[in-house]
């Protein structure tokens, strides 16, 4: 449906003059009496409603379903006529809820039949209604606003729906020749407004209510154009349930609704508490939630009271371990209309309570079809369309034969942790923040920032795998620090330059690199750089980010270009042009001040000294040729030499080696390799600098 | 989306075209050539969609019913007989059944119907269908439009010259108009040789069969995706906004809530499987922790990214799309409204996950979660009156439940201007006084004849008395203490 279709605004116009107090003459007996006390007591006489009760109850119940299928962009005005107008609510959203009009039919109270009926008409109703009609609704105006060159395609159609006690034929010609004449009127005034819309399209219908036992005076008359604005219908209806009937259809004809009874619901017995009988429940909701059996003409439609189609669901009682998920194409608001039947009530309140009822089409034969299911969300309910027939999703491949299927240590665990730190919540509408961006923006951004350096592998990362860097890994990535959270973060460098010191060891995967994977003073070294990728990444938010770099940079063991060093400069050995060394290649790096670059290069030394010490004495130190103090591993020893007795596989391998070796010629880059290592790609470092070990990672 | 192709085996195809070449060629050579490069490369490029093969002339038969296996329906092509006749509307009409039967009438097929253009002669013929198009019974009706969503591709192994020297250009358009204009005719340019119905078939691919490649985006993580079956676009209000809704092919995960998904494209490469991938790390996440992503697909459009598991141990990341809009399900709210949890200032799930801030609640309950006052039915004010009876009946104890019910049914008889009902119950409840047993409590009598005095005051239509907002109290006694107290 187009949102500014016909439906988009309805009034009614209610007649209130003295002759609608007149009686329906529909009797209803309200002293029930038990048998057992009904001895000696005269029953007291049946009420009847009058002709306004009728009407007013039954436009509530249009109303009521109205709102219940449609909550937003269906909008009502309620008008009262006798010899004044009285304007119940407005097209505004708040207003449209049946608590209010309620609250102000009864200020209204039925009609006065003393009043003089000269002065009284329904007229009055009819032209504030076409006066209504011209008012914008806040949904015109917000798409006007928005559409700006094309607001012309929001459009200004209109329904009243006008409940009277007419005279004659000639009577309701009066009245539509009343309300034809205001249209052209109004439309005059309302094209040199901008609060106002000229009315494009206007449906008028008019429900002729007159007491049972009556003959109508006022004939039957289907939709007719009256002008190309106006179209007219004239309904003569009996009062009582004859007219709720008939306000019951036209709801649904006027909203798309269509009707579905939900059969053999089992409910235990007021009285008899355990045996149970079948009941049935009719429900309305938008005609969509039938379009499969629309289009394919099912049989499953049957006809109640030979009045109204509905299409008959068969309730299907719950399996409470039923994992079974079925493809929704659609859900759609009811509304039952019986509401406060004993079963619908039972069964609204049993959906309500956060149950769910799949609806199975009966058949008579073949296997059982569900078509439906009945849920609720946030204390609505929902008719669901499930899909019955085969899925053209059936049978999907499985990821692991895709792209990055082969790959098994995905830190899915760290990302679920990640997608709960990014959980959406609702916002309230007010709520921007300063830079004007709306919650989801913002969820976006944080997105963006928390996803900046990222590994999605175990064997990519080294950091997020110690859980002495969570703190810091958990801070870094946040908009603004404090000055507490910079100290969290220095505190976890601090730590880390501990366990350096201490030489714990450090989860480095050896996932992929032949043998035992690197030493331990290169797994720091790693560790180092991964943890400065992290944070650079977050360097350009705040100064108090860069104060988290800094210390990174002050307090770590070695900065990569020491590394480059061992590699370049590996045939000069000298340990006195060290610490110089250390200094120029931070000065070439760039990324520390002076007096920084002295605390750490002082710092550093410290560090050497005290881990040389700590691993003298550490009783759970690592084999010692390997881990001595670095100075000494730096010097260039076969790595044969340094690992003490040979195995049966080292000689093996270096006889069938050297066998080889002499039936090729050796690659170039083995030849120039250092521990078997030979650094790829050199010339890209001295183009762009020292960036290429990022991740410890290029010197494979 | 499933596709039927439709392929005329009437005698007419076996028409030889004239080649400059060796070999000498049938239409239906031709028919068969441009089908099979229509079937590698869906094999290629779109193999999770179902193809089934139809060989019509007078009668109709389904050679292969819906299926991924292209080997099958190559095969099948390879094997057609020559037949009769082309009778066009009765094939249109199984299609049609074959098509209803399988998928039912909400999912969206493509038609590539496969003919020379010779559409037959006198009855049965497309020309007299049409002719007779109006004319026809409820249960005889022409097939077109199909019930179900659908695009009808004319594939025509002839060139426009030869199908405009007779009306079957005319026909043809006219079928695609009984479609709702869902569809679009081919026909081949220039000499009919391989070449040119290769380059027919090329712009149908082009058309229809296009792979759907995106991105899929959350913060700096991404993965290019294929998507199956490929989303198409949507119109919303062709009133108000009559440009159909695209969706885009970068497409942002915003952040996690429910669920979602997208499907990718498996790479033939073995180097592909071997590297990480988003995708996977996303799904594998989805599935452990039960959640969803929500994937924004184009300005006010949004989706769902989840896990998707068959019987099987078989699982993968889907995507469900979303009607276009700012709120396309309501208990989320407003979509461009859902920010990060952590700018909340108390964490709406909970410190131990045990809260959720959906579903959302609406600002009105509706009329089922409200108990509403309906008399519509006489049992209704029947079963009101009854209530409060019994109530009085068992004065002290209820007369909390006695009062509310009482209180309602005022207030809906004020709304409803049904005074008279008031002064009845009033009258009932006096009656109800005279009729108390001795043993009664004396507080029975007071709260009885308190109400009745209440209701005609307020039947009176005095506005002192007849307020909507106002409630009848219980009348104090000496008696009251008791009784006041007691809870519903």
């Amino acid at each position: 449906m187009r949102i500014f279709s016909v439906s988009h605004k309805t009034a009614f116009v209610v007649d209130h003059c003295p002759y609608m107090a007149e009686s329906s003459r529909q009797l209803i007996e309200c002293d029930m009496l038990t048998k057992s006390r009904s001895q000696g007591v005269i029953p007291l006489a049946p009420v009847s409603k009058s002709l306004w009760t009728c009407a007013i109850e039954c436009s509530m119940e249009y109303c009521r379903i109205l709102y219940d299928v449609y909550p937003t962009k269906k909008l009502v005005n309620y008008i009262v006529s006798d010899s004044e107008v009285h304007i119940l609510n407005s097209w505004k959203q708040e207003n449209q809820n049946t608590q209010e009009l309620m609250t102000a039919l009864a200020a209204v109270g039925p009609p006065n039949p003393r009043q003089d009926p000269e002065c009284c008409s329904v007229l009055h109703g009819l032209v504030a209604a076409v006066e209504s009609l011209c008012k914008i609704t806040e949904y015109q105006h917000e798409s006007r606003t928005t559409l700006m060159d094309t607001a012309d395609r929001v459009a200004n159609r209109g329904r009243i729906i006008c409940l009277t006690n007419a005279k004659s034929d000639t009577h309701v010609r009066m009245l539509e020749d009343c309300v034809l004449e205001t249209i052209q009127e109004q439309n005059k005034r309302a094209a040199g407004s901008d609060r106002l819309m000229p009315i494009q399209q206007c449906e008028l219908v008019l429900v002729h209510i007159y007491p049972q036992g009556e003959e109508t005076l006022v004939s039957d008359r289907q939709k007719k154009e009256l002008s190309s604005v106006l179209s007219s219908e004239v309904h003569s209806v009996r009062a009582g349930r004859y007219l709720a009937g008939k306000l019951n259809v036209l709801v649904q004809q006027h909203f798309d609704l269509a009707s579905t009874t939900i059969t053999n619901i089992p409910m235990k017995e007021e009285q008899h508490a355990n045996t149970s009988a079948n009941y049935d429940v009719e429900l309305l909701h938008h005609r969509d939630a039938h379009i499969e059996f629309i289009k394919s003409a099912q049989p499953s439609f049957h006809c109640m009271n030979g009045l109204k189609e509905t299409v008959t669901l068969k309730w299907c009682t719950p399996r409470t371990n039923s994992v079974e998920l079925h493809y929704c194409t659609g859900a759609y608001r009811i509304s039952p209309v019986d509401v406060n039947s004993r079963p619908s009530s039972c069964l609204t309140n049993f959906l309500l309570n956060g149950r769910s009822v799949l609806l199975e089409q009966p058949r008579k034969s073949g296997s059982k079809v569900i078509s439906h299911m009945l849920s609720s969300h946030g204390g609505e309910i929902f008719l669901h369309v499930l899909n019955s027939t085969r899925s053209t999703l059936e049978d999907p491949p499985s990821i692991s034969e895709g792209c990055g299927g082969r790959v098994t240590d995905y830190r899915i665990t760290d990302f679920g942790e990640f997608m709960r730190e990014n959980r959406l919540t609702p916002f309230p509408e007010s709520m921007v923040d300063a830079a004007c961006r709306t919650p989801v923006e913002r969820a976006k951004f944080q997105l963006e920032r928390h996803t900046r350096y990222w590994p999605m592998i175990i064997s990519q990362t080294t950091i997020f795998n110690m859980q002495a860097v969570v703190p810091l890994a958990n801070l870094i990535v946040k908009d603004t620090l404090t000055d507490e959270d910079v100290l969290t973060c220095q505190k976890t460098v601090y730590n880390l330059v501990d366990m350096e010191r201490k030489s714990d060891p450090l989860p480095i995967s050896t996932a992929g690199s032949r043998g035992k994977g690197p030493k331990r003073d290169e797994q720091y070294r790693i560790m180092w750089n991964e943890l400065e990728t992290l944070v650079k990444a977050h360097v350009g938010t705040s100064e108090r980010h860069q104060r988290v770099l800094d210390c990174i940079s002050a307090c770590r063991s070695k900065p990569p270009e020491e590394e480059e060093r061992k590699k370049r400069g590996r045939k000069r050995e000298d340990k006195e042009d060290k610490t110089e060394k250390n200094g120029k290649d931070t000065e070439e790096k760039g990324w520390t001040t002076d007096s920084e670059r002295l605390k750490g290069v002082m710092e550093r030394e410290k560090d050497e000294q005290s881990e040389c010490e700590i691993i003298k004495d550490s009783p759970d130190s690592p084999e010692p040729l390997n881990k001595k103090p670095r100075l000494a591993t730096e010097e260039q020893q076969p790595p044969e030499k340094s690992k003490g007795p040979v195995s049966l596989l080292t000689l093996w391998t270096n006889r069938i080696t050297q066998a080889n070796s002499r039936k090729h010629q050796e690659f170039a880059g083995r030849l120039s390799s250092v521990n078997s290592k030979a650094e790829l790609y050199q010339h890209l470092k001295e183009e762009n600098g020292m960036d290429v070990h990022e991740n410890g990672k290029a010197t494979r | 989306m499933p596709t039927v192709v439709l392929l005329d085996s009437s005698l007419s195809m076996t028409r030889p075209v004239s080649v400059e070449g060796s070999e000498e060629f049938q239409r239906k050579n031709l028919a068969v050539h441009g089908l099979t490069m229509l079937f590698e490369h869906m094999a290629t490029n779109y193999r999770l969609e179902f193809t089934s093969l139809v060989a019509f002339s007078s009668l109709w038969e389904l050679l292969v019913p819906f299926s991924r296996d292209y080997n099958t329906l190559q095969e099948a092509l390879n094997n057609l007989e020559d037949y009769d006749k082309t009778c066009l509307e009765a094939a249109l009409q199984g299609v049609s059944n074959v098509v209803q039967q399988e998928w039912g009438t909400s999912c969206p097929c493509q038609v590539v119907l496969v003919t020379d253009g010779a559409l037959g002669i006198g009855r049965g013929s497309l020309r007299h269908s049409l002719q007779t198009v109006k004319q026809r019974v409820d249960d005889k009706k022409f097939p077109l439009p199909f019930p179900f969503p659908s695009k009808l591709y004319v594939m025509c192994i002839a060139n426009a010259e030869e199908l405009q020297a007779t009306d079957s250009m005319d026909n043809l358009e006219q079928l695609i108009n009984l479609n709702g204009g869902e569809g679009q005719i081919y026909t081949m340019e220039g000499p009919l040789c391989l070449k040119s119905v290769q380059s027919m078939f090329g712009k149908l691919i082009d058309q229809a069969y296009s792979p759907f490649h995106a991105v899929l985006r959350c913060g700096n993580l991404t993965s290019d995706v294929q998507v199956f079956p490929r989303p198409e676009p949507v119109t919303i209000d062709e009133e108000v906004d009559p440009i159909p809704k695209t969706v885009q092919t970068e497409g942002d995960e915003i952040g996690t809530g429910a669920t979602d998904d997208t499907e990718e494209e498996t790479s033939t490469n073995q180097m592909a499987g071997k590297s990480p991938n988003f995708c996977v790390l996303l799904h594998g996440s989805l599935k452990v922790e039960g959640m969803v992503a929500l994937v924004q697909l184009g300005p006010d459009w949004f989706g769902m990214l989840y896990s998707q598991a068959d019987s099987k141990k078989k699982s993968n990341l889907m995507m469900s799309l979303f009607d276009p809009g700012s709120e396309p399900l309501p208990w989320l709210g407003r979509m461009s409204q859902l920010g990060p949890a952590s700018d909340a200032a108390e964490n709406p799930y909970g410190e131990d996950d045990s809260k959720s801030p959906f579903p959302i609640q609406p600002k009105h309950k509706r009329s089922y979660a409200q108990n509403v006052t309906v008399w519509i039915k006489a049992s209704g004010l029947q079963t009101d009156v009854q209530k409060i009876l019994r109530n009085a009946k068992k004065l002290p104890e209820k007369t909390q439940t006695f009062y509310k019910e009482l209180n309602r049914l005022r207030k809906a008889a004020l709304a409803f201007g049904f005074w008279e009902l008031l002064k009845s119950v009033a009258e009932l409840l006096e009656r109800e006084c005279t009729l108390l047993p001795d043993s009664a409590h004396p507080d029975a009598a007071f709260q009885l004849s308190h109400a009745a005095q209440q209701l005609k005051l307020a039947s009176s239509g005095d506005s002192k008395y007849a307020a909507f907002e106002q409630n009848i109290t219980p009348m104090l006694t000496d008696f009251s203490g008791g009784g006041g107290a007691d809870r519903i």
